[in-house]
């Protein structure tokens, strides 16, 4: 048996439980530890409880979006210095090529962003933003993987499930860590975003969406309610004389406990992703009938996701796009050969349905529990890719960022150099990223591990720097 | 955590004066300046050198001499460090030097001959040495003769002792799925107790012999083994595609188990099968081992990160290896040595060296019988094939050359099409619909695709779908999870960017809100303005342009013959047609009807078999240690050669830096496999008793180092990797010799004082109690439900998702699990990163890395999935086909338990049964605790 202090602390909880209760009144002690994990503590006083994870899959370009770069304009069609004999992940590049739209500066702090984004130009005065991000990879599966979990190789648990190992569950009734996949599918790299790797199972992301309920939800068809019940009570029948004749075998009462939670998750899940108790007003300021229909999509997921926060989910990844298709950036921000065209199609999509969803947080008061961080891959090149007028991978600089609880607005950490071509000024790593997301739920990076063939890994393997200069 | 303590005793007494001037000058220093990384308080201990005793740096660090020799300061290695006279071999590092006074004091106490006082202290020695137990060479010589001798003296020293023996009938279920993954059927229990109440020995033994005589024993085996070996039927990373020609390796295990072939056989050609089997198929495909694990394939660029896909790819290899065979985590010893075991970065860049040569891939693996027989059945279709395709280029040829005449003189008054933006202009013309008829693009191969088509009238394009237009066409490409993609919708959208992917029949349709008089069409093929490139591939170049008010006449308004060609060949292809003499067309078409008959007699001819075994190659350069794992950061060169962390109890061995690829495979395979190599034989056994107990004697089965369990039963251990060695490395005298054991024996039931001195059985006070496997789960539903099908064994795995290949690969869950999937769990197609009903809910783990222990969860999602997916009811639907009338629930118990109903069982079943029938009766039995957890 592994010695992970959760089965320590279910073992010894089940071995004081043993006497004198039994049944229902034992099984529903049991539940809460099942889903997850029992709320465990922290290992200091956390800013935050929650993560609103936000992720834009095939590296969302920081030049045309967050990170203003007005050399970038002044230099367009010449090129990059030092930069002409560059060969990055498709081929070679061109010249210096400014975003096809204009920058504007947006609330109190002035923050320069993408006219592209008007409504979450709305927020950046809450907004710490990350522009010195790096990557080790220069490839969209292992990058996206690597964003989640430190690690460019699938197998390694990601953030949310390391997050929902350390602080476990706080509602027993649905899964601690949720993945809201898009319309248009995964993202790169599929499930492995959302995979507990070598942590147990209970710890993985489970996927559900509008688009899609939680997997095996509904009972059969053809089976009624009546029925239901009554081949339940005999079931429970049989497992209690079964668990009598098997005295000390703590697993037998913990799984007769699973199908009793699991039946609530059935009552439970499919109220929460009920959109149409959520008010036609709220509806139109998210944009969930909008007649873009991908925007319609997420809109709807980020609505759910509100609906999942406030049921003590602990960590949501909202997914806004997904994977590579055989044209590029057709289905992601993965935008090669055109990027006006792409980005033109996607930035309406992500807008206003995500500042809706911030704007909707905050005014709940969510936002003193709730940590949101914006997520990439990596970021692109500050010229366009040879013969096209499009931007390819790079990994050396992108944007990231954070708001909401223990998060100061209105900030930036570090810079990228003069083009935006590479991190310059206080570079950070997914490693820092995360080390910081930790802090700010009470973890202490270091701390939180798991042994593993041969290693007591971490979520940061042996990297990482809390980021205190967005920390409110 | 375990922790070595050494216990240093106090040793010789120093002056007084010596004393006086450590405690007033170099104490101070060394708290100062050192202990943050050389002491028992360090964060992280650096170079595994202690400063905070004397003992320490007598003892020295990673360099292996002592810090300090006395009385001889100048070649003290410590006060060579702290004069910074050395390049990399700078204390304090990135810091200032000490201040000149410090290090005259230094040099002082050394010429003192160091006296110092801190003796008798405690060294927690934070990581292991060549001395750690699994390092040394196997004991012969043991305290018992019997598994159970090692086994009741261990629980005597707790004062505990075995349970009695179990009772038959759980006894049949438990060796039963332990040998095969599946249950007994009730008659085979029923004669099993009777045997044993004629003679228990001869009953066991007679069970265990069938059962390790039968092809389920492979099965269940060999998936065992598959899980240590991180078996995957798909690539992984961001494309993950399935490989559909993994299985002979599967199927190899399987046989090999079932064969009860020598472990270091199998070893060998699991690293060398190749070298060592040619021409023998069924050992040459051993080495798919070394490719059976993830690696990425993306297509990149960029030469930094490929250099880092190789590594990473090669890095698999060494893992796989290292953990599987050794249970060494000598992956962690690529960046850096090791931080925990003796084993230096050089090891790790060994066995790199060994792995140089190999890349994943698909090749034929066939016996030489096999390759004759097919060159015989090919050869001569091969020829007359090339013969006829001569005759045919030939005439071909002639008919281009008058072709090109005929083009030469022919005019094309319209300059060609512009992928830009292609315009024709016509009279004015009332129509409902136009249609885009394509009759060739620019690839002349066919394919293309279009991003805009307008029609216009006067200043309005009425194609547009904003003015109320609709577009129809077929698509030449699908993304299941997608359906809108590659739509002919894009061509009307009034966007650059997206295409149509015009498909078969190549005709877009498109239908204006209303009648419309238009005089001019549109169609480009761009991305963006200007933007030209391959990937946004052909555009139509030969084509008509068709209106209709009904839909059903259609009359042609404009056409691009008279457009200058796009290509010569694509001009040549225009006039051919008209050239060519009745005749030729007669002998073309003769010639490639014949070509095309024996074309299918070839493809007739069953193909060698392919298998995704690895491609092998020479290696072009030497092997380097990389500084920080770092391959941009290339150091000193290795040569291939057995590992330094085992060269004081096994033979080490050199191959020259240019020894052929194959030869690196098999020395290393030679070495592993050597029975003077402790460490194989123990892992090797530590996992038989692992899956026979649920817990190994070492409980992290393939870490047998400092941050690994430490056994339980040591001399136990090395007793039964004696016994294996002794045994010619078979497999099945060691489980028969475990199986017979009174402690695999004993029953599993729960007593006070056991459980409160030993919760988990570690000590086998009892037979841990154990819950099925993922695959026995879903197996033993299938048995239960009469619906198992075993034979054929092996072949192609069949899947319990729909794959999907649109650029990368997705793999949905399916909902409905039909009859072809009612096999063996372990013959699933296990592709990673693919998550499927019931087996991942039972902890099947996806095989990013090894999974030499499952892990044992319960969630709610298991109880959803049981109780939801079609599966269970249709197995529940079988079985209660297979009850018999008179006494449902009784047939019911005996199938699904193996046992009778109880008099109360059988009341409140049939209860359920009246009410609801015996379908609800039986879903409720395949989720019963009963079912899946065995005594």
């Amino acid at each position: 048996m592994t010695a992970n202090p959760i089965d320590l602390a279910r073992r010894e909880f089940l071995a004081r439980m043993n006497t004198g209760m039994t049944g229902v009144a034992l099984s529903r002690l049991l539940a809460g530890e099942l889903t997850a994990a029992p709320a465990r503590e922290p290992h200091f006083a956390p800013k935050a409880k929650q993560v609103l994870q936000i992720f834009c899959p095939g590296a969302a370009s920081h030049v045309d979006l967050w990170d203003h770069k007005p050399l970038l304009e002044k230099y367009h069609g010449t090129p990059l210095p030092g930069g002409q004999t560059e060969v990055t992940f498709q081929g070679k590049n061109g010249n210096l090529m400014k975003s096809p739209w204009p920058f504007a500066p947006a609330g109190k702090s002035g923050k320069m962003i993408s006219t592209m984004l008007p409504h979450m130009a709305g927020h950046v005065d809450d907004i710490a933003f990350v522009h010195s991000m790096t990557s080790r990879t220069n490839t969209h599966g292992p990058g996206c993987v690597n964003m989640n979990s430190c690690f460019t190789r699938d197998g390694f648990p990601s953030a949310g499930s390391w997050i929902s190992y350390g602080l476990g569950t706080l509602n027993e009734n649905l899964p601690t860590y949720v993945a809201v996949q898009d319309l248009r599918g995964e993202p790169p790299n599929g499930k492995a975003n959302w995979s507990n790797g070598f942590l147990p199972a209970r710890f993985q992301g489970i996927t559900m969406s509008a688009q899609q309920q939680l997997r095996n939800l509904s009972r059969p068809s053809g089976i009624s309610e009546r029925e239901e019940l009554a081949t339940r009570d005999f079931l429970n029948f049989i497992d209690e004389e079964h668990a009598r004749r098997h005295p000390g075998n703590d697993e037998l009462r913990a799984r007769m406990a699973a199908y009793e939670l699991a039946a609530r998750m059935q009552m439970t899940a499919p109220e929460v992703s009920d959109l149409s108790r959520e008010p036609g007003t709220i509806h139109e300021f998210y944009g969930t009938n909008d007649a873009n229909k991908l925007k319609a999509a997420y809109a709807r997921n980020c609505l759910l996701a509100r609906r999942l926060l406030e049921q003590g989910v602990r960590f949501v990844s909202l997914y806004c796009a997904s994977r590579a298709s055989a044209v590029d950036g057709l289905l992601n921000w993965d935008a090669h050969k055109t990027l006006k065209a792409d980005y033109e199609r996607h930035c309406p999509i992500f807008d206003q349905p995500t500042a809706a969803l911030l704007t909707d947080l905050k005014q709940r008061g969510m936002l003193n529990d709730v940590l949101v961080i914006w997520c990439t891959e990596f970021g692109r090149m500050p010229t366009h890719q040879d013969g096209t007028s499009g931007r390819d991978h790079n990994p050396d600089a992108f944007t990231t960022w954070m708001m909401g609880a223990g998060v100061k607005g209105g900030v930036s950490h570090g810079a990228t150099d003069d083009f935006g071509r590479r991190s310059a000024v206080d570079i950070a790593t997914v490693y820092d990223f995360h080390a910081t997301v930790l802090h700010l739920l009470g973890l202490d990076h270091e701390k939180l591990t798991y042994y593993h063939n041969g290693a007591n890994r971490r979520l940061t393997d042996v990297h990482g720097h809390v980021l205190q200069s967005i920390l409110a | 955590m375990i922790q070595l303590l050494v216990f240093l005793t106090a040793t010789a007494s120093a002056d007084p004066a010596g004393i006086a001037f450590f405690e007033q000058k170099i104490r101070p220093v060394l708290v100062e300046h050192c202990y943050a990384c050389h002491s028992a308080s360090a964060k992280k201990l650096k170079g595994n050198l202690y400063l905070d005793s004397k003992a320490g740096w007598e003892k020295g660090g990673d360099h292996g001499e002592p810090a300090i020799l006395p009385g001889d300061p100048e070649n003290s290695l410590l006060i060579r460090t702290i004069r910074h006279s050395e390049p990399d071999l700078e204390m304090p590092p990135k810091k200032p030097k000490l201040p000149d006074a410090v290090i005259a004091d230094l040099v002082t106490w050394v010429k003192m001959g160091a006296p110092d006082p801190r003796d008798g202290a405690v060294i927690e020695a934070k990581r292991a040495d060549k001395s750690w137990w699994s390092l040394q060479p196997l004991n012969q010589d043991f305290a018992h003769g019997t598994i159970d001798g090692f086994v009741e003296a261990k629980l005597a020293e707790q004062k505990l002792a075995l349970n009695p023996p179990a009772d038959p009938r759980a006894l049949m279920r438990r060796i039963t799925y332990d040998l095969t993954g599946l249950p007994p059927s009730l008659t085979e229990v029923e004669a099993f107790v009777a045997a044993c109440q004629a003679d228990r020995n001869a009953a066991i033994e007679a069970l265990v012999d069938r059962l390790l005589a039968s092809p389920r024993y492979g099965e269940r085996w060999g998936r065992h083994w598959l899980d240590v070996v991180r078996f995957g039927e798909s690539n992984g990373f961001e494309r993950n595609f399935i490989i559909d020609d993994l299985w002979p390796f599967r199927d190899y295990v399987i046989r090999s188990f079932n064969e009860d072939k020598p472990f270091d056989q199998f070893i060998i050609e699991h690293l060398a099968g190749d070298v060592i089997g040619k021409d023998r198929p069924e050992t040459e495909v051993g080495s798919a081992f070394l490719v059976a694990g993830p690696y990425d394939d993306v297509g990149n660029q960029d030469v930094v990160a490929q250099k880092n896909i190789r590594a990473a790819t090669l890095d698999d290899m060494i893992t796989a290896t290292s953990g599987a065979f050794l249970g060494l985590t000598i992956n962690c010893a690529r960046c850096h040595h090791h931080k925990f075991d003796p084993i230096p970065t050089e090891d790790y860049y060994r066995i790199r060296a060994v792995f140089e040569g190999v890349t994943h891939g698909r090749r034929v693996v066939a016996s030489k019988e096999q390759r004759h027989a097919h060159e015989a059945a090919t050869r001569p279709l091969r020829e007359q094939i090339a013969k006829l395709t001569a005759e045919r280029d030939a005439l071909n040829g002639t008919i281009e050359a008058r072709a090109k005449e005929a083009l030469a003189e022919r005019t094309f008054p319209r300059p060609k099409i512009d992928p830009q933006g292609t315009e024709d202009r016509f009279q004015t013309v009332r129509a409902k619909q136009v249609r885009f008829v394509i009759q060739a693009t620019t690839d002349l191969r066919g394919g293309g695709r279009l991003t805009e088509f307008e029609a216009w009238s006067g200043g309005r394009n009425v194609a547009l779908a904003a003015n109320g237009a609709k577009a129809d066409g077929a698509k030449g490409a699908v993304a299941e999870d997608f359906p809108d993609a590659y739509g002919p919708q894009f061509c009307i959208d009034g966007q650059p960017g997206e295409q149509w992917f015009i498909g078969s029949p190549a005709i877009l349709t498109i239908t204006f809100a209303q009648e419309e008089a238009i005089d001019r069409i549109v169609f480009r093929n761009a991305k963006g303005k200007d933007v030209q490139d391959k990937s946004q591939g052909a555009t139509p170049c030969e084509y008509e342009i068709q209106v209709s008010s009904d839909g059903k006449t259609w009359k042609t308004v404009a056409s691009g013959e008279d457009r200058e060609p796009w290509s010569p060949a694509h001009g040549i292809q225009r006039v051919r047609r008209a050239v060519t003499e009745n005749e030729e067309s007669a002998k073309l078409a003769e010639v490639d009807k014949r070509i095309a008959a024996l074309q299918s007699q070839l493809n007739q001819v069953p193909a060698l078999p392919m298998v995704w075994a690895g491609n092998y190659a020479q290696p072009k350069e030497p092997t380097y240690v990389h500084k920080g794992g770092d391959p941009m950061k290339p150091q000193d060169a290795v040569i291939p050669a057995s590992l330094s962390v085992l060269d004081q109890v096994t033979q080490p061995y050199t191959l020259p830096a240019q020894a052929p690829e194959g030869e690196r495979r098999l020395a290393l395979a030679r070495w592993i496999a050597s029975s003077d190599n402790p460490l194989t034989a123990r892992v090797l056994v530590n996992r038989v008793w692992q899956y026979h107990f649920g817990t190994g004697i070492v409980d992290t089965p393939s870490d047998f180092g400092f941050l690994g369990g430490k056994p339980t039963h040591p001399e136990l251990l090395d007793f039964l990797a004696g016994r294996l060695i002794a045994n010619g490395w078979k497999l099945k005298a060691l489980h028969r010799e475990i199986l017979l054991s009174r402690t695999y024996l004993q029953s599993a039931a729960y007593r006070e004082d056991g459980a409160k001195l030993d919760k988990d059985a570690r000590l086998l006070w009892r037979f841990p109690p154990r819950r099925l496997s993922a695959e026995e789960i879903r197996d033993t539903l299938l048995t239960v439900g009469g619906k198992l099908t075993l034979e054929p064994m092996g072949g192609r795995g069949f899947r319990l998702y729909k794959f999907t290949q649109n650029n990368v690969s997705t793999y949905f869950p399916l909902d409905v699990h039909g009859p072809e999937t009612y096999r063996r769990a372990v013959y699933h197609q296990n592709a990673r990163a693919s998550v499927v009903d019931i087996l991942n809910d039972f902890d099947l783990p996806d095989i990013a890395f090894a999974a030499p222990k499952r892990a044992n969860t319960t969630t709610p999602l298991q109880a959803l999935t049981m109780m939801n997916h079609s599966f269970t009811t249709d197995m529940a639907t079988a079985l209660a086909a297979r009850l018999e009338t008179p006494d449902p629930v009784g047939s019911a118990y005996r199938l699904a338990f193996q046992r009778e109903a109880s008099d109360n069982e059988r009341e409140v079943g049939g209860r359920l049964i009246a009410e609801h029938g015996t379908r609800a009766f039986c879903r409720a039995l395949l989720n019963a605790n009963e079912l899946i957890y065995l005594d």
